[in-house]
């Protein structure tokens, strides 16, 4: 028979060859894990999405308003409060669970490659699925308005900000709902919960009770860096802590998701 | 901890194995060695095979006992999958790939890449095949095609313990003749030890004589198939015989030794015959049809469905 390895060496004590099969394996999946997200029935919910905030954007835009200011809440309300963790939910709840429930996750199982590694190779597609969705939708978003107004200066200045918020609330989010698509076995029920009750009602209350949604601290860090529109005048947390707060729940259910995998019983 | 004290010419030891999901066994004190070869694992749907499978590949861990997979625990052990592949009785195959995008990925999970990969995967789908197919997506397989593809995705990385649940179960006639000679070639010609399963006792008899037999999460019978029929022959056997001028015939048999009793059905056209040694019943039932010139119709046992034959061996 024969036997396949990679040539073994070190650097620095560690394990070289363990360290490039567990990132060929990461790499793999992810691209197998991209493909399925790009080309499901999840990629006709993006084009519906797009739609309907270009359409939106579209009428709010050919309105005699504020461009700057109207535009910032546009993308502020419709974007990054509705639909970031919308999309994130849609794609992000039912990726591991699914493979589950259908047992093509057996292929990803029996390979050697150790479950909690196997779990980055599905947050990666995860995230960059859903931040390249949030990225053409916003991009769209901005465009049917402000191509009514003007697209230069302090309105693309803006539009790269909101670009980076949802980049970094599809990070966030991403880890978030693939975690509980481990954890529950109906993580969908989760993710209605999560998107619609608690980031739509609770982090929109006003008072200490709104910092219990990941909405709070994306509009935190948001606040610092646009200057138009409801989110630049928002009762913020700090820049600080918001970042941390951030970078710490995404470590967090990172973490526990792929803590949750490896002790996974695969019945 | 991964070590185990597994005998050395031995693939598989399970010791006093428990396995339970909330009320359901799965397992019960299952205790089995499985040597190198071709061996079958029979028993009838939720006899506890896959339990089983589940618990050697370390997709589940055992409640109560012990199991060592080539000298390894398999529990959050995948160093150990380098060494073992993987055909699973269910659908598994990712409908929107083609047969060579899976073989890639499960070569690319198991660290293989480039020139190397791209010949292992044409050398598995000749292999099985499948070559024609490569290129298809498997969402249009038949279900033969879809035990092939599967079967190289056991072998793309190739494993020396090949794993195969239920590789028969739903394919025609000229598909599981194919299967079962590519079983028993890949011990011969490749070399792999292979564990096959079934719930039909005739087809695993086609691939190896080395079987164990589980029934109800517990290891009935192991060793050679020669050993396990004659546990089954000290049993009888209820053999239907049906046709015109049975009476004749049933009053024959009622002479002979290894007959314990003949009851006519209940429109006299066929009589159900209990027999003690079925091979000196076969052996002399033309004789006896001839001697009595009546004419057989149709015969069949009432036994072979492998529950039957369970019955006997653990005395219900």
């Amino acid at each position: 028979m024969t036997t396949w390895r990679l040539s073994s060496n070190t650097l620095w004590g560690a394990d070289l060859t363990n360290l490039k099969k567990t990132a060929n394996g990461i790499y793999a999946l992810t691209l197998h894990s991209l493909r399925g997200l790009l080309f499901s029935r999840k990629a006709v919910i993006t084009v519906l999405v797009l739609l309907f905030v270009t359409a939106v954007m579209a009428y709010a835009g050919g309105q005699d308003v504020d461009a700057l200011a109207e535009g910032a809440n546009m993308m502020d309300v419709l974007i990054l409060f509705f639909f970031m963790p919308v999309m994130a939910m849609i794609f992000g709840s039912s990726l591991i669970r699914d493979e589950i429930d259908n047992k093509s996750i057996t292929h990803v199982a029996t390979a050697p490659l150790d479950r909690s590694f196997a779990y980055i190779g599905y947050y990666l597609p995860l995230s960059l699925a859903v931040s390249g969705s949030m990225v053409i939708i916003t991009t769209a978003g901005f465009l049917s308005f402000f191509l009514q107004h003007d697209v230069s200066g302090d309105a693309l200045e803006m539009y790269f900000e909101f670009i980076a918020l949802v980049v970094l609330g599809s990070i966030v989010y991403s880890s978030l709902f693939l975690a509980a698509s481990v954890l529950f076995t109906k993580p969908v029920f989760f993710g209605l919960f999560y998107a619609f009750i608690w980031e739509g009602f609770i982090g929109s209350i006003p008072g200490a009770i709104q910092k219990a949604s990941i909405k709070h601290y994306l509009r935190s860090m948001g606040s610092e860096w646009v200057d138009h529109g409801s989110i630049s005048t928002f009762d913020a947390s700090s820049f600080g802590g918001s970042v941390a707060v951030i970078v710490g729940l995404t470590l967090s259910c990172l973490v526990l998701g792929a803590y949750l995998l490896r002790e996974k019983e695969l019945s | 901890m991964t070590e185990s004290a597994g005998g050395a010419d031995c693939v598989i030891v399970g010791e006093a194995l428990g396995k339970w999901y909330g009320e359901v066994i799965g397992l019960n004190n299952f205790n089995l060695e499985i040597k190198h070869g071709v061996t079958g694992v029979v028993g009838p749907n939720g006899s506890g095979k896959s339990t089983f499978f589940k618990l050697v590949l370390g997709l589940i861990k055992p409640n109560t006992g012990t199991i060592s997979v080539l000298g390894q625990i398999p529990w959050r052990n995948s160093k150990l999958h380098s060494e073992i592949g993987f055909c699973p009785d269910y659908e598994s195959l990712p409908a929107d790939s083609t047969g060579r995008q899976f073989l890639s990925l499960i070569g690319h999970l198991h660290a293989m890449e480039g020139a190397a990969l791209s010949k292992r995967i044409e050398e598995t789908a000749k292999l099985v095949e499948m070559t024609h197919a490569l290129d298809r997506r498997t969402g249009g397989y038949s279900k033969g095609m879809k035990q092939r593809m599967k079967i190289a995705g056991a072998l793309i990385h190739d494993p020396q313990l090949v794993i195969l649940d239920e590789p028969l179960s739903g394919t025609d006639p000229i598909v599981r003749k194919d299967l079962i000679d590519l079983t028993k070639r890949l011990n011969k010609e490749q070399g792999h030890d292979v564990i096959v399963s079934s719930h039909v006792l005739f087809e695993i008899e086609r691939m190896t004589h080395n079987v164990a037999l589980i029934y109800k999460g517990r290891t009935v019978a192991s060793g050679d198939i020669s050993e396990i029929r004659a546990l089954i022959d000290k049993h009888p056997h209820n053999i239907v015989i049906e046709g015109d001028g049975i009476s004749s015939l049933a009053k024959a048999l009622l002479d002979k030794d290894y007959i314990v009793s003949v009851a006519f059905n209940v429109d006299r056209s066929g009589i159900t015959v209990q027999v003690l040694q079925p091979d000196d019943f076969f052996n002399e039932l033309p004789a006896l049809v001839g001697q009595t010139n009546c004419s057989v119709i149709s015969m069949y046992s009432l036994d072979d469905n492998l529950e039957a034959i369970f019955k006997y061996l653990v005395g219900r």
